[in-house]
């Protein structure tokens, strides 16, 4: 489905939350990397889906009702084999229908397992005054605690996302530190570019998540991602 | 539409008052004591001439044509009644110094949502409600008396602050502190909003500085459009009030989470390349390092001072800013070897010097020679209000050198006599930055090598 067509059914169906699958269809759109992610919607379909992306995958579940995907035992990571994919697929559904009864479930998202890189953050948020911003950072316990961001207001160049990256204090953790690969930094930039291009041409967009984004000694990708529609 | 409020050929002001002291007199002596030179029409049912000018019943009797309205009326309601004369009138702009409309919330906001319709429906340009309009020379509307004329200066003022049309205005205009041209006071900016203005003065070429205090951004995606083409041309200093921490919304993503409107803010200041000032002061202070310094062209500072240990807690004031101390050439130390004990460092400890050739021949000689230096881009020079210094600034040197070098400079002054320390205050005050403390100079100066060394940048293409 295109963005359009996805946003459109979405409009129809009255909810404001995208789902991950939707969503990294609608960055990969944008030209932005997401790690490929499918929808199964049976056991046998995440056997055949896994078996076609390549061992390991993550499995997750995928409800537009289940936000907080791994509170809810909703995610099953560096699944091995056939065995292993079945097992996290019933672990997954009884977990989350005793997690919330209500949720509409429609299946469980597969995808290949990214290889860890630099864990970094990327968001934008429609600011009542200012329109929409976009949001640069370390991911993981960084962002959680320190709060270490940088923020523009969209439309942002090339010059604007080099401040972005640049403007964090742990900014040395791009470079490689103790040993680490450093992070391919004009990438992530040009991801950032993407991002402001998108939401400055697509209204309606409310907040987006790209957390965590996996980024490497060359190219990055979009680990997880969430849209959430202007209600 | 912007020049009926800042070149206006006819002025009405509703509520004039023949009440020395009342809102309705000052703004009519104060249009009095301006260069304004077209008609002026007070409008009041009980008079019949204040300050030499006659007075109409109201705005339809005034015979011509009337650019700008002043209204200074108790009620809200009379102000919107007021208002509809204007549009009937064909009045197209009009300054609402009256408070009692949004800012008191309540029936208020009904008030201010009238005046907007009306003035939609109509086309008037309105400024205001709860402002003090507008201190020129050509013009001043201020409900605080202007005892001197204003300078025709290369400075603005504008925002969201009744202080800095009344008191902030009339303490630079007597102290002539800095050369303001306009201070405008835009309150509720029902309309007439930061916008309009910074575009307006982004464009007039007589105006090299903006200084701007906001409250509230009316339209960030579009603020920050404007004024980072405004502040690619000109400096525009921002103070912004009632920033907070708070998240910007209750936000169902992380980044929402994260975003408050003080980081948005923050954001759109280095976005747009503006000058972040942290009071009024520095609103003030910043304005006066760009108005009367050069650009740097880049962060080397010369730190100068017959005080060794000044010259300590100025080195350590600079590496926190952002500011470098590096040695001077080769052959400046060679030049200056004379006037040096030791060989010529930075700090540039000008003791030596004076003792061996006084003070004046010194600031003459040994400190524009260390000035000049390739390797330096400006100076903080450190001055004492005493009477040893009095010769030097009476003959205006620091001002000649600042001139022929042609790079910028910071004076603080922390010790001294009252006596000679204000007529550096206020003497070369007028002239040069002069700061009370050295922390506020090296701040200043931070932020003119930051701009300085970003207006660098954008030449490169």
């Amino acid at each position: 489905m295109t963005t359009a067509q996805i946003l459109s059914r979405a409009r129809q169906e009255k909810r404001t939350v995208l789902t991950e699958i939707e969503a990294k269809q609608i960055l990969g759109e944008a030209g932005i990397n997401c790690t490929s992610t499918v929808l199964a919607t049976t056991k046998a379909e995440a056997v055949v889906l896994s078996e076609e992306i390549g061992y390991p995958v993550v499995l997750k579940i995928s409800s537009v009702d289940i936000t907080h995907k791994s509170d809810s035992g909703g995610v099953k990571v560096n699944l091995a084999n056939k065995e292993a994919v079945e097992q996290a697929y019933d672990a997954i559904m009884t977990s989350c229908r005793a997690y919330a009864p209500e949720a509409e479930i429609e299946g469980v998202a597969v995808q290949g397992m990214a290889k860890v890189g630099t864990e970094i953050i990327m968001g934008m948020i429609k600011d009542a005054s200012f329109g929409p911003v976009v949001m640069f950072g370390l991911g993981g316990v960084l962002v959680e605690v320190l709060k270490d961001v940088s923020f523009r207001i969209v439309p942002i160049d090339k010059a604007d996302a080099e401040d972005m990256t640049s403007e964090i204090q742990g900014k040395k953790l791009l470079a490689g530190y103790r040993g680490q690969d450093p992070a391919d930094v004009p990438c992530l930039q040009d991801m950032l570019v993407k991002l402001s291009d998108f939401v400055n041409e697509t209204p309606g967009i409310e907040e987006i998540d790209m957390n965590p984004v996996f980024a490497y000694k060359d190219g990055a990708v979009v680990v997880d991602a969430r849209i959430i529609l202007s209600a | 539409m912007m020049d009926l409020f800042f070149k206006p050929k006819s002025v009405a002001v509703i509520g004039a008052s023949g009440t020395p002291g009342k809102l309705g007199y000052v703004i009519v002596n104060n249009i009095a004591n301006s260069d304004f030179s077209g008609s002026v029409y007070p409008v009041n049912p009980k008079s019949d001439e204040i300050l030499g000018y006659k007075v109409y019943k109201s705005l339809t009797e005034i015979p011509g044509d009337v650019d700008l309205v002043i209204t200074a009326l108790p009620t809200p309601k009379m102000t919107v009644a007021t208002l509809e004369e204007c549009a009937r009138k064909g009045v197209k702009a009009v300054i609402i110094e009256s408070a009692g409309f949004a800012e008191m919330g309540g029936d208020g906001v009904g008030y201010q949502k009238q005046i907007v319709d009306i003035a939609k429906k109509n086309n008037i340009r309105v400024m205001g409600p709860n402002c003090s309009g507008i201190v020129s020379r050509n013009i001043v509307t201020s409900i605080y008396p202007m005892n001197k004329k204003v300078p025709k200066g290369n400075v603005v003022l504008i925002g969201q602050s009744g202080l800095l049309a009344a008191g902030m205005a009339a303490d630079i205009v007597e102290n002539e502190s800095l050369n303001i041209s306009k201070v405008v006071s835009f309150g509720n900016k029902c309309d007439v909003s930061e916008n309009d203005l910074l575009e307006y003065f982004g464009h007039d070429d007589s105006v090299d500085v903006i200084s701007m205090y906001l409250e509230t951004i009316s339209d960030g995606r579009n603020l920050t459009r404007i004024a980072k083409k405004v502040a690619a041309k000109k400096p525009v200093i921002f103070l912004s009030g009632g920033r907070t921490e708070a998240g910007a919304k209750a936000a169902m993503s992380h980044t929402g989470s994260i975003a408050s409107n003080a980081k948005i803010v923050e954001a759109a200041v280095k976005q747009t390349g503006m000058i972040m000032a942290d009071d009024f002061t520095e609103l003030k202070d910043f304005a006066k390092v760009f108005s009367t310094q050069p650009l740097p062209k880049g962060n080397r500072i010369a730190v100068i001072t017959l005080a060794g240990s000044v010259g300590v807690n100025v080195s350590d004031l600079c590496a926190s800013h952002g500011l470098e101390l590096p040695k001077l050439t080769l052959e400046t130390t060679e030049k200056l070897k004379d006037m040096f004990d030791t060989p010529v460092s930075n700090p540039v400890d000008l003791y030596f010097s004076v003792t061996k050739i006084g003070f004046t021949k010194t600031l003459e000689t040994t400190f524009p020679e260390a000035f000049r230096d390739a390797n330096i881009d400006a100076a903080v020079l450190i001055l004492a209000g005493f009477e040893y210094t009095q010769e030097a600034v009476q003959k205006k040197i620091i001002q000649k050198i600042v001139k022929e070098v042609g790079k910028p400079v910071v004076i603080c002054m922390i010790v001294g006599y009252n006596k000679y320390k204000n007529v550096i205050m206020d003497e070369m005050g007028k002239e040069l930055p002069v700061f009370p403390s050295l922390i506020s100079g090296v701040k200043a100066l931070s932020k003119l090598c930051e701009y300085g060394i970003r207006r660098q940048k954008l030449l490169v293409p």
